[in-house]
Order: C-alpha cells, then structure tokens, then sequence
C-alpha cells in the first residue's frame, strides 16, 4: 500500500509534471487529471490541477486553443509554448539533482535505523 | 447536449460559492467562466456532480488560485464591508443623539434646539404641534462622512497590497 503523501511534495513538482505531460502531446483539463492518476498520481484533483494550469499560461509557459467537441462546449487544448519548454528541461535538471541529494542523505540515515 | 437544469443549479452554486471567495483575484470574472465551461464539457464525461466534488471545496479552489498569483491581493469587497459598517456605526450614533435630543427637550417643557458640527446647522423640534429634526448640509460634513467610510474602507481591504510585489520580485530587487 503506498504511503500517505504530504501535499507539499506534489506542489513543487506539479508544474514540472504538466508541462512533460503537455510535451508528450496536448491536453485539456481534465483529461490531464486522468493521465495524472494513469502515471500514479491517483489521489490528485482536478481542483489541485487547474490553479496551476492557470498560473503557468498567465506566465507564459503553456498556451492554448479551443477544440469544438461534439459531446458539450469547445474544450480549452493546452500545449507548451517555446519558454515552458526551455523552463521544463531546467526544472527537470534541477529536480535530478535535489533528487541525488536527497537519496544520499536517506541513505546515511538508513544504517541508524537498523542498529 | 443541453445541461438540464439539475445540473445547471448545482454548477451555478459551486460557482457563485467560488467567484464570492475568488473577488479579489485580478481575473476573476475570467476564472469563472472559463471553469463554467470546464465543468459542462468535464460533466459530459463524468456526471455534473463529480466534476464538481472533483473540485474541492470552492473557497479551498479559490484560495489555490489566490497562492498560484504569489503575492497578496487587496481585498476590497472586505474593505467596502468595514467602509459600510463605520458609516453605520457614525449614522446610528447620530440617529441615537437625535432621539435623546428630542426626549430632552420634550421632558423639560417642549421647545426648539439648534447644534452646530462643521458647519452644518441641526434643528431639533419638539412641542405640541411638531417633533421634527431639520439639518443643513455643508462640503465639512460630507467630507467627514467621505472619511469615515474611506479610512476603513483603506485598512480593510490591505491597500498597501496594491503596491506589493511578488516575494521573487523583492528578491530581484534587492540583488
């Protein structure tokens, strides 16, 4: 079973996972909240989502387009505009790094546990 | 498809709880509409109340998008509340001196009597014949109530946020 997850952990890296997922190929809403929860982030809503969509096309990093559907009203397309990618590889450099550090320290404290 | 109106009562709710706690975002009127239409074409996938459970709570939902700006906003419908219950607060006072003014005259024999506050002439009246108050009015009095209401109204609503930058903008300043 996985372990309860503090929302704080998620906030920082939110942003990070939208725009590799937009990369991939572009989304609207909600159908991002579902491939969130197909890649494991299943306890994510969309009203934690859609702030953050909001926040990162206010900033420049994701534009957008409306798609008529036939099923309801046109359906708002995101995708990554030239500065949300150059922002993603960044993010993500400086996520692989965060990332060492933090295994390297787990592992020091780890030996302490089992004495 | 046409939402039925079930539906349209439960999106309407969530959404007025949401604008009200979402006013003082810059792009409110904005927000709102573009969720209205999220959550119609999201509640022809999943049913209009899933969408919006999906949601969180409105005021939860509008307190993300006021972080996401990241920096503190005024809150003028706070202020207009504070602005308005200072001239309440001034009129009821005024009102109550004008009911003990009028007792008072009354209990000692009936009679007319005239205050004056910046300029503005009061005449209270109460006799056999009348119980009236009458009043001048000068630019002093109104610019005293424009005080009294402004002044909260000010303090209410953080003004001084209009003038505050993002915690990453002070930091670009000071480097």
């Amino acid at each position: 079973m996985d372990e309860p997850r503090d929302p704080q952990l998620l906030k920082g890296v939110l942003p990070m996972l939208v725009l590799a997922l937009l990369t991939e190929r572009e989304s609207y809403g909600y159908e991002l909240v579902t491939r969130l929860h197909e890649g494991g982030l299943d306890d994510l809503s969309a009203g934690t989502l859609y702030p953050v969509l909001n926040r990162l096309e206010r900033d420049g990093q994701i534009s957008s387009r409306l798609v008529a559907s036939s099923a309801g009203p046109a359906r708002k397309y995101y995708v990554p505009t030239p500065a949300g990618t150059d922002q993603l590889w960044s993010t993500a450099r400086s996520w692989q790094q965060l990332s060492t550090t933090v295994e390297l320290m787990l592992a020091r404290a780890t030996p302490k546990e089992s004495s | 498809m046409s939402t039925s109106l079930r539906d349209t009562l439960v999106r309407e709710r969530y959404l007025t709880r949401f604008s009200w706690a979402l006013q003082d975002h810059p792009k409110d009127k904005q927000i709102v509409r573009e969720l209205r239409t999220e959550l119609t074409a999201t509640a022809a996938e999943v049913g209009m109340r899933a969408a919006v459970a999906d949601l969180g709570h409105p005021r939860v939902l509008a307190d993300a998008y006021l972080n996401e700006l990241g920096r503190p906003v005024p809150r003028w419908a706070t202020g207009a509340v504070w602005g308005a219950l200072a001239v309440g607060a001034v009129a009821y006072l005024a009102f109550a001196y004008g009911i003990g003014t009028l007792d008072t005259i009354g209990q000692m024999g009936g009679g007319t009597l005239e205050r004056v506050f910046l300029g503005a002439t009061t005449t209270f009246t109460n006799d056999d014949g009348a119980v009236s108050v009458s009043s001048t009015l000068t630019w002093q009095v109104l610019v005293f109530y424009a005080a009294v209401f402004t002044v909260p109204f000010l303090l209410g609503a953080r003004v001084w946020r209009v003038w505050a930058g993002s915690p990453a903008t002070a930091r670009a300043a000071h480097a």
